[in-house]
């Protein structure tokens, strides 16, 4: 449509689009984007989406709604809505003045009047319409184009009448790259290699050899861990550690294996409804599991129920749609076109997971499972069928006659109880402690009943970490006499018959393990036996099982006599004879096959994943969002604003993740390399990054972000690829100086005038310190560590009963591990992470904020890390030979990246010489200084050089340029 | 600041801002320092006297410049502190009727219980002279009941939430659900600092005499949700660094400080040279307030030249960091150097059994430094301006939790009544405000009829958390409905959608 308005362009510039927008855009009315928001800033609120509460039945979302009563298209003065929106009388002016909301601007009016005057055509909000491939466009300087985003770039660029900046110096262009895909500064072969290679595509080369360390894959796992809200402790109350660090390794392999997104989102959604899942797509479920958790004393199921799933929807609809469902909790969505009922539709899918809706305060609330990695795996199979083959030697037969004669029938046993649980502040302390209902103490302690069976598992009897238990119960033989028993435990056990200790074995293991056998003297009648259970951390359990022989081996020979022919009741009573059977050498090397696998298994963690219950909950509409308010039922469905389930894709997670990425979501490619886009400039195409719905921020180059989507696509949804595309360009190597003209025209860089330019996040920083003292410590993986702390934080913060309530630092190479992976206590995380604007990780944060703050130059001044790194540096730069000068020089290297200028060497070697003076003066105080920190301290350097050259190595690493991506 | 250590700074920070030459002007500059976080924690540096709030605010002339908020963390029984129902005597022992109850949901607690036998508070009452119509106060606040003349006693608080992580995210944060910014954050972000070598927002805690298991409390309720990072509460620690990292290490004396910061300074200016980021010159200003935070901070903390008067008003126990005495008296002195929002969190009220046996321990650690708080606040003018509110996170149940015997009982968490107190501000002195029926269970009319409160509309004589937090604000001169924050392209603001300023409570 061709302006009808001179005054058009006058009034989009006042409002602010020339900026974004510019060229033939301008001229042109766009609904979506020039009136949608007016009309959403100042009218949705009560005539918008939100049905139920249209105000005077009037809706101007639509343009049936707005033409059926207000607006005649085409004929502006005919049009009751710009009467009320420009009426002088405040008693007639739209927005009424006690709503809040503030009357329209006279350019604001003047578009609307423009856009009636054209037809007041409507079309849907960008977002929701799928992107499609945009035309390249031509640009006038075509020799800075090295890809496609760089003519985007340019063609807004020449647009605005703003010329790029040159391109950034190789060192800097080089950190710059190292920093932004791995998250830490070049090492000096990346250097070496990058400055020997003089051919054409020495950068790019660079740049692929970044993308395949595995520091790429730790870096942006980062970012998405922030997004999914990962955390080590359940979030609430009590904050207990819980286990699903395998979930963030995974994520880690998973982005330096390049697993295409499409596959990425839907493991992570919907991993477990797969046919046949992989371990790894298993793990990935752990994405379902991140909500906050609780099991805080009082609380009520059916409301933590609510709370878990509104968290699990609200983050899966910020992650993957960039849009805040959220409000339609309550009431549909004033804004955009999700209605209440479409909230509970998508909350549908999330319901009916089987995990209970409170965590226990375990470590690892079902369901959860072991999670090896794809090395892990490979050997445990292999283990398993060389003990196979093993198997398969013995004759069933064989096997089956010697069970017969050895197994023994149970006695009975009465009276089973249990005693409170008591807690101490470690398995040893556990382990070795008493209470009153150990036999020989003053007793008698408290007993409530206990539901026992020989021979069975009791799981779960204790719950806590670092915590026992005592069991007893009365066995009745019908003669004296030595009997084996047959003891189970996870972890400790000590046990006693009538009154004697007679077994005591401090272990960490599962019930699943090889089970302890204990001989011991029976009398004819009762006997009390009394068992001690201790639990280092997680599940725990016991299982006092009789005779050598229990009811596992019962019933596999139950079985192999009822099918002889069949291969699984062979190997079963083969098993047992190898285990427990006549010793030879086959029954040795099996045991001990069979043992090396249990330790092996010992050390692969378990984590938690999500399993879908056989049959879904129902699903009704909670009134306010309250979880006691029902209302009407509703079913499993897309909001239809958004697309449909693909054809023939089941209604469930899986239908959901199917359609997460599929062509008919018109948001996740675009959020995701928006997304993207903001870790390597800073700042997204779209602002909001959180929200691409119709309050959020239009994009400011549309065209730029679809081709990127698009792209995405077309590239198989690899992510290194695009990462590589955005690094790559032209856009990305400019230098970031920031001139007098382009802070004035292009303030934000929002067109990509110059290189990104902006703080770099904590964990970076943290890294960066650790990297220039050569402490970096680069093993992938595992569980958090921890770093120094201050003292009392964790303890001053939290319930003394929580499993995370005693700080214990971690020493050694632990601690100089990559930040990602510390420890991360949702209710107190890592402090100097915080004061670094790391997100607390209780909600889904796709997008931090950037502070500068005096808090910060503390942390960087004194944190006991930062000073240990500058220490560690200072030492490294003195056992290199050289001058002064030269040592300068490595420092800025080591830390910058670059040379020192004159000027630089000048005031540096000035302050050198001072602190050099000043503490060979004072030798006490250099060696007060170099005390920080656990690292060895270095030997033969004079501490009075180490002294001055550790403060020139802190001065540099507080300098804004080692901060700052630049 | 010494005058050496003044004297080798070898920029000043007119120096800095006249030797910009890059063009960046100076309006240009400062409007960008402050987006890139002068304001908040610490306040503008580019100009001392730069408005660091929010344009627009506050929105009318505030009665309170300030808030000390004393959040006593777990729910302080009000059956056993304020609100008096001698007619329970009788009752002892009886079921709790159903047309008291009401179907009002419980805690898992005690929902399996077979009984709920009502349990009249073991404490004496006395009628305190409130310069009004007087308050019944328990025995265990003798303190406080000298200074209830200028006490608002609200008897008719109530909140949605029933367990404490929820309840206790809701009043600081206007949600049970994680992820919103506190009070004192909405309060930093929409009013800035009024001192700048000092934080805004800072958050005590105390030591707990009881030995009994504590609620937590952690830095989601003085986070800053959504809001910029630098708008959190700052913890004041009673132990090691007042502030986290304040101190320098060993070895480091502070004319070597001095120096390293005037190097850091000078590579700093070298860069806003060559990159004319505004973001490099805040950084210099940063690092400036660092260093002097670094004196700021132990001055504020040393005790020392208070007199014995005080010690005698607060308790001897304000000797000893870290105490509740101790946290009153670092308020008052905060409040002095123009910290805007303090929070003193004291732990252990949530006395689910041996109610009588610990209730007195918990009483005794705060009512003393209370009273004192107030006295001193008084006698020193700024209780006009400054704002206190005491209370916990919800109520206690009239019935016991688990046995009731003639000497002890527990009290499970109650949303549904509670009591809280605010004092000067602009609040009316000497009065109590609400009632609740003869089990202290509903909220009551004047008529002694039940009121069923709703969030959506102000039902006058209760007053709901969202009512509170309006009311809070509006001392402060900040219409709650006006100062919000867009996310997720919602309008976000303390009180969500709800919240009513409760007129009747204040001058």
């Amino acid at each position: 449509m061709k302006l009808p308005n001179p005054l058009l362009p006058i009034c989009l510039a006042i409002l602010g689009y020339s900026s974004l927008t510019g060229g033939d855009q301008a001229t042109e009315i766009n609904f979506s984007r020039d009136i949608r928001p007016i009309l959403s800033e100042h009218c949705f609120k009560c005539h918008g989406p939100d049905v139920a509460a249209a105000a005077g039945n009037l809706r101007l979302d639509s343009f049936a709604g707005a033409t059926a009563r207000v607006i005649v298209p085409g004929k502006p003065n005919a049009s009751i809505l710009l009467n009320r929106v420009g009426a002088v009388d405040p008693a007639m002016r739209m927005p009424p003045s006690n709503s809040g909301m503030k009357p329209l601007k006279p350019a604001q009016i003047s578009l609307l009047r423009a856009w009636i005057g054209s037809g007041a055509k409507y079309s849907a909000h960008w977002a929701f319409i799928p992107p499609t491939a945009p035309k390249i466009p031509s640009v006038k300087d075509k020799s800075w184009v090295k890809n496609p985003i760089d003519a985007f770039v340019l063609a807004k660029l020449e647009q605005g009448g703003l010329k790029p900046e040159p391109q950034a110096d190789l060192d800097t262009l080089a950190l710059r790259a190292a920093q932004t895909l791995t998250g830490l500064p070049p090492t000096r072969a990346q250097m070496a290699t990058l400055h020997r290679d003089t051919k054409p595509g020495a950068y790019e080369r660079f740049v692929d050899e970044l993308l395949a360390t595995p520091a790429y894959g730790e870096h942006e796992a980062r970012y998405w861990m922030d997004a999914v809200r990962y955390g080590d402790t359940h979030g609430l109350q009590l904050d207990n550690e819980r286990t699903i660090y395998p979930y963030r390794d995974w994520v880690i392999r998973a982005f330096n294996a390049d697993l295409p997104f499409d596959q990425f989102v839907k493991w992570q959604v919907a991993g477990d409804l797969l046919t046949n899942p992989t371990t790894e797509q298993m793990i990935a479920t752990g994405y379902v599991r991140m909500n906050l958790t609780t099991n805080e004393g009082g609380a009520i199921a059916e409301e933590f129920l609510a709370r878990n799933t509104f968290d699990r929807v609200d983050t899966t609809s910020t992650v993957m749609l960039g849009l805040t469902v959220g409000c339609a909790k309550c009431h549909d969505h004033k804004y955009d076109p999700i209605r209440q009922r479409d909230y509970y539709g998508l909350y549908a899918y999330f319901n009916s997971t089987q995990d209970d809706p409170l965590d226990g305060n375990i470590a690892l609330p079902q369901p959860v499972m072991p999670a090896p990695n794809p090395d892990q795996e490979q050997r445990l199979r292999r283990m398993r069928s060389q003990e196979l083959s093993l198997l398969r030697t013995v004759d069933p037969r064989e096997a089956a006659e010697w069970l017969e004669a050895n197994v023994t029938p149970v006695p009975t046993s009465r009276d089973w109880q249990i005693s409170p649980v008591y807690s101490a502040k470690s398995f040893d302390e556990a382990f070795d402690q008493s209470a009153p209902e150990e036999p020989g103490k003053p007793g008698p302690g408290h007993w409530t009943p206990l539901q026992y069976e020989l021979g069975k598992d009791a799981p779960n009897l204790i719950r806590k970490d670092n915590a026992y238990v005592y069991v007893k119960g009365t066995i009745s033989l019908s003669r004296s006499g030595p009997q084996i028993l047959r003891i189970g435990s996870d972890d400790g056990i000590r046990l006693w018959l009538n009154g004697k200790l007679i077994h005591s074995h401090k272990i960490g293991r599962g019930l699943d393990a090889p089970k302890d056998l204990v001989t011991a003297e029976f009398k004819a009648g009762d006997n009390e036996i009394v068992a001690k259970v201790v639990n280092g951390i997680s599940i725990d359990g016991l299982n006092i099982g009789f005779g050598p022989l229990g009811v596992t081996e019962a019933k596999a020979l139950a079985r192999y006599r009822k099918s002889p022919d069949d291969l699984g009741a062979q190997d079963a009573v083969r098993e047992v004879f190898l285990n427990l059977g006549p010793d030879s050498a086959k029954a040795r090397a099996y045991r001990a096959s069979a043992q090396q696998r249990a330790q092996f298994e010992a050390a692969i963690p378990m984590t938690l994943i999500a399993k879908e219950m056989t049959k879904p909950r129902p699903t009704f509409i909670l009134k306010r969002g309250q979880y006691d308010q029902l209302g009407p039922s509703v079913v499993r469905h897309i909001p239809s604003a958004l697309g449909n389930l693909p054809a023939g894709a089941a209604n469930n997670r899986l239908g959901l993740a199917n359609w997460l990425v599929s062509r008919s979501n018109p948001l996740v490619t675009r959020v995701f390399v928006n997304r993207i886009w903001q870790q390597h400039f800073g700042v997204g195409i779209v602002k909001t990054v959180e929200d691409f719905g119709s309050q959020g921020e239009w994009p400011a180059n549309q065209a730029l972000l679809d081709y990127l989507a698009t792209q995405f696509v077309a590239n198989g949804w690899s992510v290194k690829k695009l990462n590589r595309m955005l690094v790559t360009s032209a856009a990305f190597r400019q230098s970031s100086r920031i001139t007098a003209v382009k802070l004035a025209k292009d303030p934000e860089n929002r067109l990509i005038s110059r290189g990104p330019r902006f703080r770099l996040e904590a964990e970076v920083i943290r890294d960066k310190a650790l990297f220039a003292g050569g402490l970096l410590v680069q093993r992938s993986g595992g569980h958090g560590f921890k770093p120094y702390q201050p003292d009392g934080l964790w303890e001053g913060s939290s319930d003394p009963a929580s499993s995370t309530h005693f700080y214990v630092q971690d020493h050694g190479p632990e601690t100089y591990r990559r930040s990602m992976y510390m420890f991360w206590k949702r209710t107190s995380p890592p402090p100097a992470m915080i004061t670094f604007d790391a997100p607390l990780r209780d909600t889904c944060i796709v997008r931090r904020s950037t502070t500068n703050t005096p808090l910060q130059a503390l942390a960087l001044l004194n944190e006991p890390t930062f000073l240990e790194a500058s220490r560690a540096m200072g030492a490294r730069l003195l056992r290199a030979p050289g001058s002064d000068q030269g040592h300068l020089n490595a420092l800025f290297e080591l830390t910058l990246n670059r040379r020192a200028r004159p000027d630089e060497l000048a005031l540096l070697t000035k302050s050198l010489s001072r602190y050099r003076l000043e503490y060979t003066q004072n030798p006490a105080a250099a060696t007060k200084l170099l005390a920080v920190g656990e690292s060895a301290a270095a030997t033969n350097l004079a501490p009075a050089e180490q002294a001055a050259w550790m403060i020139l190595c802190s001065s540099l690493m507080n300098t804004d340029e080692f901060l700052t991506q630049h | 600041m010494e005058p050496l250590l003044e004297a080798e700074m070898n920029m000043t920070r007119r120096e800095l801002f006249g030797r910009t030459t890059l063009g960046v002007g100076t309006a240009a500059l400062s409007r960008l320092l402050a987006l890139g976080g002068m304001g908040a924690v610490l306040g503008s540096t580019a100009d001392a006297q730069a408005q660091t709030g929010l344009r627009g605010l506050p929105h009318f002339a505030p009665k309170a410049k300030r808030v000390i908020y004393l959040f006593m963390s777990g729910g302080p029984s009000q059956l056993d502190l304020w609100d008096y129902k001698p007619k329970l005597r009788e009752h002892f022992n009886e079921d709790l009727p159903e047309l008291i109850r009401r179907g009002q949901r419980i805690t898992t607690m005690t929902s399996g219980q077979a009984r709920f036998p009502i349990a009249p508070s073991k404490f004496k009452f006395e009628k305190a002279d409130n310069k009004g119509d007087g308050v019944w106060i328990s025995e265990l606040l003798p303190h406080t009941s000298k200074v209830v003349g200028e006490l608002c006693v609200m008897r008719s608080m109530w909140t949605e939430a029933i367990n404490h992580d929820p309840a206790t995210t809701f009043i600081q944060t206007g949600s049970p659900l994680p992820g919103r910014p506190s009070m004192g954050a909405w309060v930093s972000y929409g009013l800035g600092s009024m001192n700048e070598n000092l934080p805004t927002y800072v958050v005590l805690h105390s030591k707990v005499s009881s030995d009994k298991p504590n609620q937590p409390v952690y830095p989601r309720l003085w986070g800053t949700g959504f809001l910029p990072s630098e708008y959190q509460g700052v913890s004041l620690r009673s132990t090691g660094d007042p502030v986290l990292y304040l101190r320098d290490p060993e070895g480091l004396d502070r004319s070597t400080r001095r120096a390293m910061l005037n190097d850091v300074a000078a590579l700093n200016h070298q860069s806003l040279q060559a990159f004319g980021d505004p973001e490099i010159a805040a950084r210099i200003a940063q690092y400036e307030l660092a260093f002097k935070l670094q004196a700021s901070v132990p001055d504020l903390v040393d005790l020392t030249k208070e007199s014995a008067e005080t010690f005698d008003l607060y308790g001897h126990e304000a000797h000893e960091p870290g105490t509740f005495a101790a946290n009153c008296l670092l308020a008052r002195r905060m409040v002095q150097r123009g910290v805007r929002f303090i929070q003193i969190f004291h732990r252990g009220w949530d006395l689910h059994s041996n109610l009588v046996g610990d209730l007195p321990s918990q009483t005794k650690d705060v009512d003393q430094a209370c009273a004192a708080l107030i006295t001193d606040l008084k006698r020193t003018g700024l209780l006009d301006e400054t704002l206190v509110v005491w209370g916990g996170e919800f109520g206690r149940t009239v019935y016991s939790q688990g046995t009731l015997s003639q000497d002890n009982y527990g009290r499970d968490h109650h949303p549904r009544a509670f009591t809280m107190w605010m004092a000067g501000g602009g609040v009316k002195p000497g009065i109590v405000y609400g009632n609740t029926d003869d089990y202290g269970y509903n909220i009551v009319d004047s008529d002694g009829q039940i009121i069923d409160p709703s969030v959506d509309t102000f039902t006058p004589g209760a007053v709901h958390i969202h009512d509170l937090q309006a009311t809070i604000l509006n001392q402060l001169g900040i219409d709650h409905t006006k100062l919000i924050y867009r996310y997720q392209g919602r309008d976000f603001r303390l009180t969500d959608v709800h919240g009513h300023v409760v007129r009747d409570l204040l001058k």
